[in-house]
Formats: C-alpha cells, sequence, structure tokens
C-alpha cells in the first residue's frame, strides 16, 4: 500500500510471514488442525464424491429402508429405496453451498452496513444501527420461513433468507473496529493525503479490521448449514435437490422405524458444523493479535 | 399381575362367549368415550358447513332422515318411511311422531322445509338440492320434495352429515346461518348427543339426550372427542389407552405401528360414503399434457404399485376410477396401465416427442401442500425421468396459493385427494363436467372436456333406474381411463382405529359422520 508509512527495512527482515505466524499458533490448537483436516475431507467428498460414488441420488435403487451395510448399501436406503450414500454426498454440496453462501451475504451486508455506520458516524450510524437491533430482535428463523415462504423455496431464496437475518453481529463488529481504528494516526495521515471515503474505508481501515471479522464469518458458516438444515426440516426447501436437513425433514415420519435415515444425515451435519466451529477458534487464536503475545 | 389375571379373565370370557352365542355382542347402556378428531370444526352445524372435523361432532348433534349400513342401503331414520313417486319428482318422507330436538320442541316437517333451504343457500355442495323447487308440509309428520327433474343422488344426500335437520325456531330468526351464534354454543340439535362443552383447539363434549326418538339409543353416556392435530400425539394416546377411537387416520407409517398394538383394532370400513381418492391431476389445456398419448405414457411410466407397497405399504387400495372402489358404482374393469417404460417411450415418440440428448420435455410437477403427499410426488418425478420426461418440482408456499394455481389451471401436473361425498353427483361431476372448468380448486382441475361425458353424467344424474344409471357410469369410467386427464392411484388409505372396548364402531359407509348411537363400551 502506497500511502501507508514504510517500516525500518531491519523489522521487515526479521518478521517472519504473518502467515506463517499464524499457522504457527493454529498449529498449537491440536483440536482445530484434527478439525481442518475433517473440514478437508468432507469438502473434498462434497466436490469429487457425487461424480465418483456415481449413483444418482434420486434414484430408487433398493427396497426402502435397507439398513446401513446390508445388500452393498454403506448408508442404508431412505424411504423411497434411495442410496442413503449418495444422498449424503449430494447432500453436502448443497448443505455446504448454501452456508458459505449464506456466510458471504451476511459479511456482505454486516460489512456494509458496519462500515458505513462506524466511519461516518452521526445520523447514518444512528440510522444503522437501529436498524441493525431491529433485525436482531425478530426471530431469525420465522424471518427466514416467512421470506422462502413468500417468495418460494429456491436455493438462491433460501441462501439470501438466510443471510438476510444472520448479518447483524458482523454489523457490530465491524462498527466497532472502524471506531477504533479511524482514530488511528495512519488514517488520520491517509485522510490528510486527501484520500477518499471510499478508499479510507475500504483500502484504508477495513484490511486492518478484518481479523475478527473472518474469525466471525468463518463460525457463520457453521450457524448457516445449521440453518438452512432447520428450513428444511421443517419443508421450506427445494424439493428438486436433496441437502443434509432435507434428508432428515422427509425421513422424520419414519424415526420410529428406520432411525438411521435420521441419524446419519443429523451426524453428518453435527460432524460438519462442530469442524468449522472448532477451525473458526483456531482461526481466532492465529490471527488475534493479544493472544499471539501469550 | 393383577392387570394379567383380569387381561386372562377377559379372554377367556371372549372366548366362552364367541363359542356359545352372539351375547357377546350385547350392546351394554353407558360410560364415555374419549375420542379425537384431527381439527377444530369452524361451525358444529352440517347444514353450513361440510368437511369432516364438523361431521363427526355434527352428525352427533343433527340427526338427517336417513341412515346408511355398510352395503349402501338405506335405513330409517328421522324419516321412518319414504317414497318416490313414479315419476321420480315427488319424494315423500314420513317422519317419526316422537322425536324432538334438544330444547323438547317437537322435530316436524316445518323444520325438514326449513333445513332444506338453509342446506340449499349455505352449504357449499350445491348440487345436493339444486333440483329442488319446493318442499311442502302436508300435515306435521309429512314432508313432500319437490323435484324439477328425477335426482337419485337425493337418497344420499338425505343421509350422513348432509341433512341435519337443524330446528326452525332458533335458526329462523332471520340472522345469517352460516356464522349464526348457535352453531357453536347452546347447540340445539336433533341427534342422539347433546352438546355440553365446545373449546377452541381443546375438545368438545357431548353428552346422551334422553329424549332421543330411537328406544334405548345412544348407548353411550358421553362423548369426548379431543382436538388433536398432531398425528404421534394421536398415535401415542391411542397406544396408552387415552383414545379409545380415532377415526380417518391416513398415515401409513402410523397405521403400521398401531396394527401391531395389542388391544387395538384397525379397519379401513366405513369410507366408501365419503370417498377420498388421491390422484395425478394433469392440465389437459397446454402444452405435451394436451395430447392423450402422453398422459397415457404418463401412466405407464408411472408404477402404481410402488406407490402401492412401498410409500404406502400396503395400506390402501388401487383406485382406477374417479368413484371410489367401495362404491357399488365402481367399475374395476376398466383400461389399465401397468408399469411399461417402452410402450410410454413408444407412444410419447407417436405422440411427435422424440428422445433429444436423454430429454423429451419439461414439466412442472406441483407439491400438494397437506401432508404426506411428498413422497409420492418425488417417486414420480423420478419415474417420469426414465422416459424422459424433465419434471420440476414445485411446491406453494401454502394451501391458498396451490389451490389459486389449481383453480385457476395454471399447473401442469399435482398429486390430488378429492373426495366422493356419496353420489357422483355430489363429488364426482365436478371433476369432469366441462361447464365446472376452471372453478376453484377440486372444480374441473383438468380443462377437461368431452362432450360424451357430458352427457352421460347428465344422464345418470337423472336415471333412477339403478341398472341403467350403473351403465351410464361405467361408460364415463372407461371412457375417463382411457384419456386419462386424471391418472387413478389410490383411494386414500383412510382407517378407524378403536380399542378393544369399542362394541360397534361406525362402520357404515359415513363412518363418523354418521351417528354413533349405537357405539358402546364393553366391560
Amino acid at each position: 500500500m502506497s500511502d501507508a508509512p514504510a517500516l525500518p527495512e531491519e523489522t521487515v527482515e526479521k518478521a517472519r510471514p504473518p502467515i506463517a505466524e499464524a499457522w504457527e499458533m493454529f498449529r498449537k490448537n491440536h483440536a482445530a488442525v484434527a478439525a481442518l483436516v475433517v473440514l478437508i475431507l468432507i469438502v473434498l467428498a462434497a466436490i469429487f464424491g457425487p461424480a465418483l460414488y456415481g449413483t444418482d441420488p434420486f434414484d430408487m435403487v433398493w427396497a426402502p429402508f435397507s439398513p446401513p451395510g446390508a445388500d452393498g448399501f454403506l448408508l442404508g436406503t431412505d424411504y423411497l429405496g434411495r442410496d442413503l450414500t449418495a444422498l449424503i454426498l449430494s447432500g453436502a454440496r448443497v448443505s455446504l453451498v448454501i452456508g458459505l453462501a449464506a456466510a458471504l451475504v451476511s459479511v456482505f451486508i454486516g460489512v456494509t452496513v458496519g462500515a458505513l455506520a462506524g466511519f461516518y458516524r452521526g445520523v447514518v450510524e444512528e440510522v444503522l444501527m437501529r436498524i441493525t437491533e431491529f433485525f436482531q430482535v425478530l426471530p431469525t428463523l420465522l424471518f427466514s420461513m416467512v421470506i422462502v415462504a413468500l417468495f418460494g423455496a429456491s436455493l438462491p431464496m433460501i441462501t439470501f433468507a438466510i443471510g438476510v437475518v444472520s448479518w447483524t453481529a458482523v454489523a457490530r463488529i465491524t462498527r466497532g473496529e472502524f471506531l477504533r481504528i479511524r482514530e488511528l494516526e495512519y488514517v488520520t495521515a491517509s485522510r490528510a493525503s486527501g484520500a477518499s471515503n471510499l478508499k479510507l474505508m475500504f483500502k484504508v481501515i477495513l484490511p486492518n479490521a478484518l481479523t475478527p471479522i473472518i474469525v466471525q464469518s468463518a463460525l457463520m458458516v457453521g450457524g448457516a448449514i445449521l440453518f438452512e438444515a432447520g428450513l428444511s426440516f421443517l419443508g421450506l426447501t427445494d424439493p428438486n435437490v436433496v441437502s443434509w436437513g432435507q434428508i432428515i425433514g422427509s425421513n422424520r415420519t419414519y424415526i420410529l422405524e428406520s432411525p438411521f435415515t435420521v441419524t446419519i444425515p443429523g451426524l453428518a451435519i453435527f460432524i460438519t458444523v462442530l469442524a468449522i466451529s472448532l477451525v473458526g477458534d483456531g482461526l481466532n487464536d492465529a490471527l488475534n493479535p493479544k493472544l499471539r503475545q501469550r | 399381575m393383577r392387570h394379567m389375571f383380569k387381561q386372562f379373565l377377559t379372554a377367556t370370557a371372549a372366548a366362552a362367549l364367541l363359542a356359545t352365542s352372539a351375547m357377546a355382542d350385547e350392546p351394554k347402556r353407558g360410560g364415555t368415550l374419549v375420542t379425537v378428531i384431527t381439527s377444530t370444526p369452524r361451525v358444529l352445524n352440517p347444514a353450513v358447513q361440510s368437511g369432516i372435523a364438523t361431521g363427526f361432532p355434527g352428525a352427533q348433534l343433527f340427526a338427517s332422515p336417513l341412515r346408511y349400513d355398510d352395503s349402501w342401503t338405506p335405513q330409517p331414520y328421522l324419516a321412518k318411511s319414504w317414497e318416490v313417486s313414479e315419476d321420480g319428482l315427488k319424494v315423500t318422507l314420513h317422519l317419526v311422531e316422537n322425536a324432538t330436538f334438544h330444547d323438547g320442541q317437537p322435530i316436524t316437517s316445518e323444520d325438514v322445509a326449513f333445513s332444506v333451504d338453509v342446506i340449499k343457500e349455505y352449504h357449499p355442495f350445491k348440487s345436493m338440492f339444486a333440483p329442488v323447487t319446493s318442499v311442502d308440509t302436508p300435515d306435521a309428520h309429512t314432508a313432500v320434495i319437490n323435484l324439477s327433474k328425477p335426482h337419485p343422488a337425493l337418497m344420499l344426500a338425505m343421509s350422513g352429515q348432509l341433512m341435519s335437520i337443524i330446528p326452525k325456531h332458533i335458526y329462523g330468526d332471520g340472522q345469517d346461518p352460516k356464522n349464526h351464534p348457535r352453531n357453536n354454543v347452546d347447540v340445539v340439535g336433533s341427534g342422539p348427543f347433546k352438546l355440553v362443552e365446545f373449546k377452541n383447539g381443546e375438545h368438545i363434549i357431548l353428552e346422551r339426550y334422553d329424549g332421543f326418538f330411537m328406544e334405548g339409543r345412544p348407548y353411550l353416556d358421553k362423548i369426548v372427542m379431543r382436538i388433536m392435530p398432531d398425528s404421534s400425539a394421536r398415535a401415542i394416546a391411542l397406544e396408552n389407552g387415552e383414545l379409545m377411537l380415532a377415526a380417518f387416520e391416513a398415515e401409513p407409517t402410523l397405521i403400521q405401528r398401531l396394527s401391531k398394538v395389542k388391544g387395538l383394532n384397525i379397519t379401513n370400513k366405513g369410507y366408501g360414503g365419503i370417498g377420498p381418492i388421491d390422484w395425478l391431476a394433469m392440465n389437459t389445456t397446454r402444452g405435451p399434457l394436451q395430447d392423450k398419448r402422453v398422459r397415457q405414457a404418463i401412466a405407464y411410466a408411472i408404477d402404481k404399485n410402488f406407490i402401492l407397497k412401498a410409500i404406502l405399504r400396503g395400506t390402501a387400495v388401487e383406485a382406477k376410477t374417479g368413484i371410489h372402489p367401495d362404491s357399488p358404482l365402481y367399475d374395476a374393469d376398466v383400461n389399465n396401465y401397468p408399469l411399461d417404460l417402452d410402450k410410454a417411450a413408444a407412444l410419447l415418440d407417436e405422440a411427435g416427442f422424440p428422445m433429444k440428448d436423454g430429454k423429451r420435455f419439461d414439466l412442472t410437477l406441483e407439491l400438494a401442500p397437506f401432508p404426506g403427499y411428498k413422497p409420492q410426488t418425488e417417486y414420480i418425478k423420478q419415474a417420469l425421468s426414465k422416459v424422459g420426461i424433465n419434471a420440476t418440482i414445485h411446491s406453494s408456499a401454502d394451501f391458498p396459493s396451490w389451490a389459486k394455481m389449481m383453480g385457476t389451471l395454471d399447473f401442469d401436473m399435482s398429486l390430488d385427494s378429492v373426495y366422493n361425498w356419496g353420489d357422483p353427483v355430489i363429488g364426482v361431476n365436478r371433476t369432469y363436467m366441462s361447464d365446472n372448468i376452471g372453478k376453484g380448486v377440486w372444480s374441473n382441475t383438468q380443462g377437461y372436456a368431452n362432450a360424451r361425458v357430458d352427457e352421460l353424467l347428465q344422464m345418470a344424474g337423472t336415471e333412477n333406474d339403478p341398472e341403467k344409471r350403473k351403465a351410464l357410469y361405467k361408460e364415463f369410467q372407461e371412457i375417463v381411463a382411457d384419456e386419462v386427464p386424471i391418472y387413478f392411484l389410490n383411494a386414500v388409505p383412510m382407517h378407524t382405529i378403536y380399542s378393544d372396548k369399542v362394541g360397534n364402531p361406525p362402520m357404515g359407509i359415513w363412518g363418523t359422520s354418521s351417528p354413533i348411537d349405537m357405539t358402546y363400551l364393553k366391560d
């Protein structure tokens, strides 16, 4: 960044690259490392699994409710005799994509609102923070149910519905960071050297406020996956695609006789969300400068 | 231990009695029957409200002129006898003399005439009394129904919950009968039970009416109808004996589960009158579905056996036509569409939809907004993909938006569940008559128009000779099965579940939508 004051030469030489340092911190958190491995496996399975496994998840391949392991079906079959392994693999794709996309939507809304509020202060802050509070007190699941019910249960709409109800935490964190950083000297210096407001916000302040936002967004991916599972459990989902929550939702009538059709996707959600949380925790360790000094 | 001993005693007692005579079936007076309805009825007065939620309490509170046994034979009820004139234009009812409303006022022909007027004007089933021009009341216990044309459907329309006799001195006070305050509180009925309490969302409590006109009836002292919308809650309550009787249970897993419970009995008898059928409705007015061959191909591509065995788990009976399989008018001998993918493909080729890149054409498949239809819908989507029809499932936000879409023919295909309500004139014609196209949900939502079908239904509606009538309906069923505006799947697997303690559970064609004055509790 050209406007930033140059650091003395010797400091630059001695400091290790920040990524390496962060990795060092991350590595010390063993749970986070294990979770990262699991998460990578899940992502790989979601990307390559359906193609490698080959079975169409919507195809009725065997007698309904064959238990896991029976007749060559690793995870058994569901109420229509569809291969649960294929369903879980395809479901992983949808669940992860929705989780990521919804987290992105809420980060986008949250960062925009928080940045504007923290940067301009005054009336803008008042208005934006009242709006944020309004969204904070809305019952999130109900509100997103209303959105999906009104505008149709397509994947983009579900993603939007989840994103639009869960951005408030990001907005508040961003605003807090902006309030702190905007008073720092290098910001004043940039302002003095004629940087525009837009440039100040997104080129000068935001990069330095990113750390807590990244940690929060990582955690939000897990939250969004759970959210999507909740919505599809209630039947608010696109019936033409399969997600983990949807598998649970449509098999729940049969929970007493074939509990595995519900517990297996449930376990998938549990493991994924737990892994994301632990990785987020590790990220927090790695990126939080205060912890780094300890 | 004591419990077991008691069970042993009843078992031996039952065995002994079975061996000797029918003495065991001697009904006994007294007791409280705890039963259930699945939703809170809007009103308890079946003269102004259709539906099974109103039907159960409504048929206990109000009597109708006739009742039907389980073999579709009319039996005297409020009318001790009746006759139809030679030309079929006059139906004379002779009412029982000692019948009184729950406030002690006698039930007279005036009340019958008044009830017919109210039902004709306010009940949603307009075809029931449409040909009725007037009701004469030559004396207090004779009512003569005058018709503009012969109307055999009147017999079934005078039974069950369809023709409740309501008191003129209560409902004739000038207030709107549809929203009359006495529809829910202080109900003065004509039936075997009177209202004690109606608590919205909780329960309806009925008590035996001592002045009921049938000697010794009803047997029960009290009926408690709990309002329980959740099927698993009902299942648990049945399992642990809190509920003694539940009707209209149609969830296959629940039926299977409860059929294994000791002390519970399950029957699918008693639903022929209401006549519920599940089917795949196809919009014949647009796209590839306009072509009869395409619709036949769809029928060939769907494996009904999979739906009956795997999804409905053998709880449902196959339906081949728009008339319920229990009805004497049902014709099982129509065009059949066993699974045949080659035939389906050939028909689609012939219709001009060749396979291109693994696909012939796209359709939308609506997800019906009532519970329990998702597996079938998912299955049909997948089955159609096998013959190159790419069906996309669309789910509506709620019932009204689905109903609007169906009613305005703004759909390709949807599963639907439609009830016969006794005579075909009442519940079947509406689906096929070309003058009823697009008149809202459960009208002719297929946009189906066939002059011969119109003519047949018209003729059958005024044909008093049962054999000729049956022949007309047979031809109608054959045409519809051949042209497939609807692919019929199954009779809705409605079941009545009752405990061993319940004697004479309602099994007539109207099930619980008729008086349960003969039901009793065993010791």
